[in-house]
């Protein structure tokens, strides 16, 4: 199924990608975000603990890049597993400057959803989805315009290329995940930070996906 | 003997369980269950224009929300209809979740899951359903004028125009020597059965199945419905109703919304669901009756005999109709009552409201009938002078005119053909009950201490146990434990009583041997359900029939032990003896182990089975056309409905200070044909008392212009307590059915089906003052008698006339 969305974020084309593919960055804007490690050429592996309702648990994301055209576009290939379901898409992301100096990103995705979470409601997926699309991008808004204070990033970042260390026992954070961070994940585990990590902000782009997905499966 | 237990007065056997908290109501099963909450209309009539959740994403705990979206399939399809009929030419039904409309307060629009219900009911509060309100339908004038209609389809707001004739009415008024033309109303009202409405669901994914559990009057058609909406085979599917606390109609329409979502949860969620309806979802969400207005045209002779009847009934049916015509056709076709009436033609219109549905409140649109006909019949008494009993006995059907065909067709498709009465031996029963020719004397001693005195009655027939069928199993097990099935469900009457009753009777077994199961689809899947007082004369009938089948079998196996004829042999406390050969006898448990021969031995009785330890080598261990078992399945389907009688009769005193009117004596003549436990009946006819009461002295429901029910809980519902409930002297007569093999006719409903009519009759006598609308409070009293414009009554204008 075809679906499309978009944000407007307030940086030059370039900023915006550097942004969106700067994985200390994407470690603190993505909502829930526990880890972020790269597995592989343009593949990498995010865990992402979301604290709402039936949708709460950690999934655990695999992203691969490809025909990536900086700084206008590039296509991902998501899926997401975890306790309450999973998810796979393929998303294309299109960044496209304005007069005004602010960047739209547009994504438009195909996507399914399966397991437990596909039976919740797709209300209930759709707030879920649009609330961490809105904490994401208000996130990444504010990292372009210096509006967010300094603070570490409290996800564990792997620069490993081997298996990182699966965040298994990462703690599940408090339902209001204001931030766009996962408040509970312990600092201590900081490591270095991978390169290209646009995998993160498609794991939470894929709650978008979700819920366009299930909004749209009767029309 | 002493095991002939039909018809005496045995205990009921359930109510130890049921009055010490030992009962399994809907709420006890899956306590750890997740619990659903529902997100209803605020409004009558409503465009849903959004549905935000957002608020309640943070509820922790929250599991899940569906909206109209999440339906897919069947489930995205409108609600059946129930009982379609070619009259009914314009049904619509609800889905269970609404489809971008609603049309009663009430109606369900989102569903919640969440931990347990408290968390539910939090996550449901949070979200926010915006609407744009549309033009609202309440009430039958408004109805009628139909300046807005409920669905844009149906202009008029006119669902159905049933209509019947025996003949040509105009010409029959135009010769009566009398006419008279009268309008009258009655108000809603509802089952508001203790128990609501609940549902509790299990899927197991590992084999597909699933198991529910509802308080329904009808479990085997609960899980055909369920089925058909989740696309389950039906033997995927087992539907249990427990322990019901109260039905009374209600519970008879199915599939509720909330039978086919927790269900639906259930699968989605992998997890066991529950709902128990509140109160308040009860008055706004399950269903209403009663309401109607009436016009009769009646003509009459010189004595006051009916010549013609013209009957023109506007219904108001609510907001859908899932449950077709049933209540309009049994007005129109119960209206008639006892009486010969040489011309007849009735129109119901039932008309769409934005109000809860309608569907049948124990009675079932007969207490309308019977009002509508026997103030008829008090009218003519009044504009002729003669005595309100006098007019009634000579319009009776008389006993040789049985059967007697009344050229309608009822409820069930089959001829209203009454099977068999004494009416005017009720009538007569009845006078002397309640002292009817003393009520002037007791007018003037009440006079004397300053209050008014009136009396009333109202006689009814009513037509009982409709088709199609119901079936029995009974089972003998080794143990001597008799089992007994039926798949139609309890709710409260005393089933386990009355079955037990007849099977133990029917087979000559001690009753403590007899356990009776109802309302289970693992033991019993084909029934039809409880309702229109049908439960002892379809299971009974068919449990009995189910009993001689294996009385049978069990004569021709002990035949063989005892070298005896069957026809020599009877069964009594259990054992099977040669009629006047004390001694020679084999108890029942060991035919019913005979009955199973067996290869393993796995206690004392089953040796006896053993293939040793039989030894005829002429014949195999199990006959051509045998089978193992001492059981038998039988069913009764009947010919047609069996009809029940009675007379009510009220004397009500009234103060004039308060206007409260107090109900001093109630007389109940009651005929059920054969009756199979007395207590029971006696009991049935208390409880339909008490809510003839209610209907006719305090139950509306108080709709707003705006479609609002401003009395939706029971702080503002008034329901008649014990110190508003008359004592109820009764008679019995015994007319037996020819229809059935027990002779029985229902009795559930029979004692509600009178009390507005016979309730105005006696007011109307206290006041003067004539009564054409029920229920009646003090306050509506007190101003009918103030109103200068108020009818007086004939009668009255005489009394006052003879004193002044």
């Amino acid at each position: 199924m075809n679906l499309d969305g978009s944000a407007v974020l307030h940086g030059s084309q370039d900023d915006v990608w550097r942004v969106l593919t700067d994985p200390e960055v994407l470690a603190r804007t993505i909502p829930g975000c526990l880890s972020l490690s790269r597995v592989g050429e343009d593949s990498y592996r995010v865990d992402v603990a979301v604290g709402v309702g039936a949708v709460k648990g950690t999934y655990a994301g695999e992203v691969r890049l490809s025909d990536q055209q900086p700084p206008r576009s590039y296509v991902m290939h998501a899926s997401g597993a975890g306790a309450p379901g999973n998810v796979r898409a393929t998303v294309t992301i299109e960044l496209t400057p304005s007069d005004e100096g602010t960047t739209t990103l547009t994504y438009s995705a195909d996507a399914v959803v399966g397991g437990p979470v596909a039976g919740v409601g797709q209300r209930m997926i759709t707030g879920v989805a649009k609330r961490m699309a809105g904490q994401f991008f208000t996130a990444v808004d504010a990292e372009l315009t210096g509006a967010a204070a300094p603070r570490p990033s409290a996800a564990a970042v792997s620069s490993t290329d081997a298996a990182a260390p699966a965040p298994a026992a990462a703690p599940v954070p408090a339902p209001q995940v204001s931030t766009g961070t996962a408040a509970a994940a312990p600092s201590s585990d900081l490591r270095t930070l991978a390169v290209g990590a646009a995998g993160g902000a498609g794991l939470t782009l894929l709650g978008v996906v979700v819920g366009w997905l299930l909004g749209r499966r009767r029309d | 003997m002493t095991t002939k237990l039909f018809g005496e007065p045995v205990r009921r056997r359930e109510d130890a369980r049921l009055i010490t908290g030992r009962g399994r109501y809907l709420d006890d099963i899956g306590a750890g269950a997740l619990a659903a909450a529902f997100v209803r209309s605020p409004h009558a009539h409503a465009r849903i224009t959004d549905v935000d959740v957002e608020g309640a994403l943070d509820v922790e705990g929250l599991v899940a929300i569906y909206t109209y979206e999440d339906l897919t399939g069947p489930m995205a399809e409108p609600l059946p209809v129930l009982i379609p009929h070619p009259q009914l030419h314009a049904p619509r039904t609800g889905h269970p979740l609404a489809d971008g409309v609603v049309n009663h307060v009430g109606e369900p629009v989102v569903m919640v899951v969440a931990t347990d219900r408290y968390v539910a009911e939090d996550a449901a509060e949070r979200i926010v359903v915006s609407y744009e309100e549309l033009p609202v339908v309440v009430g039958i004038d408004t109805a009628r004028a139909a300046e807005s209609c409920v669905h844009p389809d149906v202009p008029d707001n006119v669902a159905a125009r049933h209509h019947q004739e025996t003949g040509d009415v105009e010409p029959a008024l135009a010769a009566s020597p009398h006419t008279l033309t009268f309008t009258q109303t009655i108000e809603r009202s509802a089952c508001t059965p203790l128990e609501g409405k609940g549902v509790h669901a299990r899927w197991d994914p590992d084999d597909g199945s699933l198991r529910v559990y509802s308080s329904t009057q009808a479990s085997t058609s609960v899980r055909a419905a369920i089925a058909a909406k989740l696309e389950l085979s039906l033997d995927r599917v087992e539907v249990i109703a427990p322990d019901v606390g109260g039905g009374f109609g209600v519970k008879i329409v199915h599939p509720w919304p909330e039978e086919l979502l927790v269900p639906m949860a259930a699968m989605r969620l992998g997890r066991e669901v529950k709902w128990a309806e509140d109160r308040r979802e009860h008055f706004v969400s399950s269903a209403h009756e009663r309401g109607q207005r009436q016009q009769v045209t009646v003509g009459f002779d010189d004595d006051g005999r009916l010549t013609a009847l013209d009957v023109h009934v506007w219904h108001d049916n609510g907001a859908y109709t899932p449950y077709g015509i049933i209540v309009p056709i049994i007005t129109a076709t119960q209206l008639v009552g006892p009486y010969v009436i040489p011309v007849y033609r009735v129109v119901v219109e039932s008309l769409y409201t934005n109000t809860v549905i309608v569907t049948p409140y124990r009675g079932a649109g007969r207490p309308q009938g019977c009002f509508a006909m026997e103030r008829t019949m008090d009218r003519i008494a009044d504009s002729l002078g003669l005595d309100r009993a006098e007019v009634r006995r000579r319009n009776l059907i008389t006993p040789d005119q049985f059967p007697y065909d009344h050229h309608l067709t009822f409820q069930d498709g089959r001829p209203v053909v009454y099977d068999s009465g004494d009416y005017p031996g009720l009538l007569e029963k009845l006078t002397a009950l309640v002292g009817w020719e003393s009520v002037e004397e007791r007018r003037a001693e009440a006079t004397g201490r300053g209050k008014l005195l009136g009396a009333g009655m109202a006689l009814y027939v009513e037509g009982t146990g409709p088709g199609p069928y119901e079936g029995g199993h009974v089972q003998v097990l080794g143990s001597g434990k008799v089992l007994v099935s039926t798949g139609l469900t309890s709710q409260g009457q005393g089933h386990e009583t009355v079955f037990a009753q007849i099977v133990a009777s029917e087979l000559g077994v001690p009753m403590e041997d007899v356990e009776v199961h109802t309302g289970d689809t693992r033991r019993f899947g084909y029934a039809v359900g409880t309702f229109a007082s049908r439960a002892a004369v379809m299971s009974g009938n068919a449990v009995a029939l189910a009993a001689r089948g294996v009385r049978e079998k069990a004569l021709r196996i002990a035949a063989e032990v005892l070298e005896a004829d069957p026809s020599d042999l009877e069964i009594d406390e259990g054992l099977v003896q040669v009629k006047g050969t004390p001694g020679a006898s084999i108890p029942l448990r060991t035919v019913a182990v005979l009955s199973n021969p067996l290869r393993y031995a796995f206690d004392e009785a089953a040796k006896q089975a053993t293939q040793f330890a039989t030894h005829d080598d002429t014949k195999p261990p199990v006959a051509p056309g045998d089978a193992p078992g001492l059981e038998h399945r039988d069913y009764y389907s009947p010919l047609r409905s069996t009809f029940a009688s009675g007379a009510h009769a009220a004397v009500v005193e009234i103060d004039p200070q308060t206007w409260e009117i107090d109900v001093v004596q109630y007389a109940v003549v009651h005929d059920c044909g054969n009756v199979v436990n007395p207590m029971i009946v006696e009991g049935q006819v208390h409880g339909g008392v008490a809510q003839g009461v209610g209907g006719a002295l305090y139950e509306r429901m108080a709709y707003d212009a705006d479609g609002q029910l401003q009395n939706a809980s029971f702080m503002d519902f008034l329901v008649p307590y014990a110190s508003e409930v008359p004592d109820v002297v009764i008679d019995h007569q015994q007319t037996p059915s020819p229809l059935n093999p027990l002779g029985i006719k229902g009795a559930g409903e029979a004692g509600v089906i009178p009390g507005s009519a016979a309730l105005a009759s006696a007011i109307e006598d206290a006041v003067g003052r004539r009564v054409a609308a029920m229920p009646i409070s003090p306050s509506e009293l007190y101003d009918l008698v103030r109103d200068d414009t108020a009818e007086r009554t004939a009668a009255s204008a005489r009394r006052t006339g003879a004193t002044a």
